[in-house]
């Protein structure tokens, strides 16, 4: 059984796709890491891509916000067709999404607030003062208003994950896309940042794409929601999923699953019973 | 197998040669497009001109007075050693300052931005500055191509400036010669032509440094090896395009103004 959590809240208007991957093949130098890629994701809606190490999952994301231009094939985002575009036309683009990168990608010779708030200095369109306001209240979502005036090299990488959460926020971006947010950090720190996604998820609803090799995460989000009264993330009834989160597989350039977590654990490809196992 | 391998390496070659060429262009052509990031440009000037002036002091000083010492043996042997101070000015501000600035900034500054931006690109900084809005060629390069053009022009006046003392002392404290010929003597020497000369390559030098240091920061592979190999290409193009610009630059300068 699966569950909505949309009707609570006010319906979504827009109902084209905020990504739509059509046909993308990219490769580097050697055989395709990427080839005939498709796939879309809904407003409202978190996609799980998973998939080993090294599959292509980071260059998949990348191609989202037009940090690589596929070889073939097309990217729409927000409805725009990017993959033609050039620098200058995709930044404006690139400013309505939030970004989190595997290690985080802080500017080590910024300090927190000059990081997370980076895009709203860099916009010069706000004062210092509501740039402070907006930074402390992005980093109290996070959980981390105290590390506001010291700089990352002085942070734990799971407090590092999530200043690079607070930055990707900050904006109130239309889309989010999440690269590997909790590989190499333990487990604790692990379901914090999953806690963070989640709330965000339904909290502001804003559609999300995120990719990881870990299945505890990818079930997580699948079984809890972000209860606000209690702050916290909560597990879902028994047998219950979040209807707007789900899964994508690739393996060798292909996507190889799309579906809900239900299709997943039943699915007979051999590839995605062995990674489920 | 070894026409392959030329094939390959001739398209690779020209490959570069293409994506700097854009990437040159670009970054020039940013500072007539908004927005332009003069406070990055003028922390860029502090750290290539200011921090640079010890050692371009330094070198200056030494060359002006290693060409004194040298130039007097060889002068005193036709009796002409007081043209001493013609021979300096006239050395330190048609070639050495210009290069011996070049050189040294270019070991110093176009290392620096090789490795801080190739560092920048290999923790993906560069791609995360790209999410966040900002084009990294706007905000890290151009600023950078400006301020080495512009710092490096003053250098290389400090540094002749410092070549012409060096000389001086030389020749006052250990030739025993008379201190006001000398000057007497650079000054007259020098002609327009000459002046031009000096000043019109740094600009070029400036430009060479800050475009490779960035060119090959930006386009670092490979992670923290990576980076050292950028740096190492970025110090070894840029010295020796410093040199070959030289040749050029001269070449034409005397076709126009011949001596």
């Amino acid at each position: 059984m699966s569950l909505s959590l949309l009707p609570e809240l006010e319906p979504l208007k827009d109902t084209l796709p905020v990504v739509d991957m059509r046909h993308v093949t990219i490769s580097f130098d050697g055989p395709p890491v990427l080839n005939d890629v498709s796939f879309r994701v809904a407003p409202g809606e978190t996609r799980i891509l998973l998939g080993p190490a090294g599959v292509g999952k980071s260059v998949l994301l990348k191609l989202i916000n037009g940090l690589l231009n596929p070889e073939k094939g097309s990217v729409l985002l927000f409805g725009d067709e990017i993959s033609l575009m050039n620098e200058q036309e995709l930044l404006p683009l690139r400013a309505r999404t939030g970004m989190v990168f595997q290690e985080g990608a802080l500017f080590d010779s910024l300090t927190v607030r000059d990081n997370v708030g980076y895009q709203l200095i860099e916009e010069g369109k706000l004062s210092g003062e509501k740039i402070d306001a907006m930074v402390k209240e992005s980093l109290r979502f996070v959980g981390l208003e105290q590390t506001f005036s010291l700089f990352p090299s002085s942070l734990s990488g799971g407090m590092r994950r999530r200043v690079a959460i607070a930055r990707a926020l900050i904006n109130q971006p239309e889309l989010l896309l999440y690269d590997s947010p909790t590989g190499g950090l333990d487990p604790v720190t692990s379901t914090n940042i999953i806690s963070l996604i989640v709330k965000q998820r339904d909290v502001r609803r804003t559609p999300s794409l995120l990719v990881t090799h870990r299945l505890q995460d990818a079930f997580m989000m699948c079984t809890h929601r972000f209860d606000e009264e209690k702050d916290e993330m909560v597990p879902l009834p028994k047998g219950v999923t979040h209807s707007k989160t789900t899964f994508m597989m690739l393996n060798e350039g292909r996507l190889i699953f799309d579906g809900s977590l239900h299709d997943l654990v039943h699915c007979e490809n051999p590839f995605v019973k062995e990674f489920l196992e | 197998m070894a026409i392959l391998s030329l094939d390959r390496t001739a398209k690779q070659l020209v490959l570069t040669l293409q994506d700097y060429s854009i990437f040159a262009w670009r970054s020039m052509m940013n500072l007539f497009r908004p927005p332009v990031y003069w406070s990055d440009f003028l922390m860029q000037s502090d750290i290539i001109g200011v921090g640079s002036i010890s050692i371009v002091l330094l070198s200056g000083f030494f060359t002006g007075a290693v060409l004194a010492l040298q130039s007097s043996a060889t002068l005193s042997a036709f009796g002409a050693t007081n043209i001493t101070g013609r021979f300096v000015a006239l050395t330190m501000i048609r070639e050495l300052g210009a290069v011996l600035t070049g050189i040294m900034v270019s070991g110093r500054n176009a290392s620096s931005m090789a490795s801080e931006l190739g560092s920048m690109v290999v923790t993906e900084q560069i791609d995360a500055m790209r999410a966040l809005g900002v084009d990294p060629l706007r905000k890290l390069v151009t600023p950078r191509i400006y301020a080495t053009i512009t710092m490096l022009f003053f250098l290389t006046i400090v540094a002749n400036a410092f070549g012409i003392l060096g000389g001086a002392a030389v020749t006052v404290f250990l030739n025993h010669q008379n201190g006001t010929q000398y000057f007497s003597m650079a000054w007259e020497g020098l002609r327009f032509p000459d002046v031009a000369q000096g000043l019109v390559k740094p600009l070029f030098f400036g430009y060479i440094i800050a475009s490779i240091g960035c060119f090959y920061g930006m386009n670092t592979t490979g992670g923290t090896q990576g980076v050292g190999k950028s740096t190492i290409s970025a110090v070894v193009t840029s010295s020796v395009l410093i040199i070959v610009a030289d040749f050029l630059i001269t070449h034409v300068m005397l076709s126009f103004w011949p001596s």
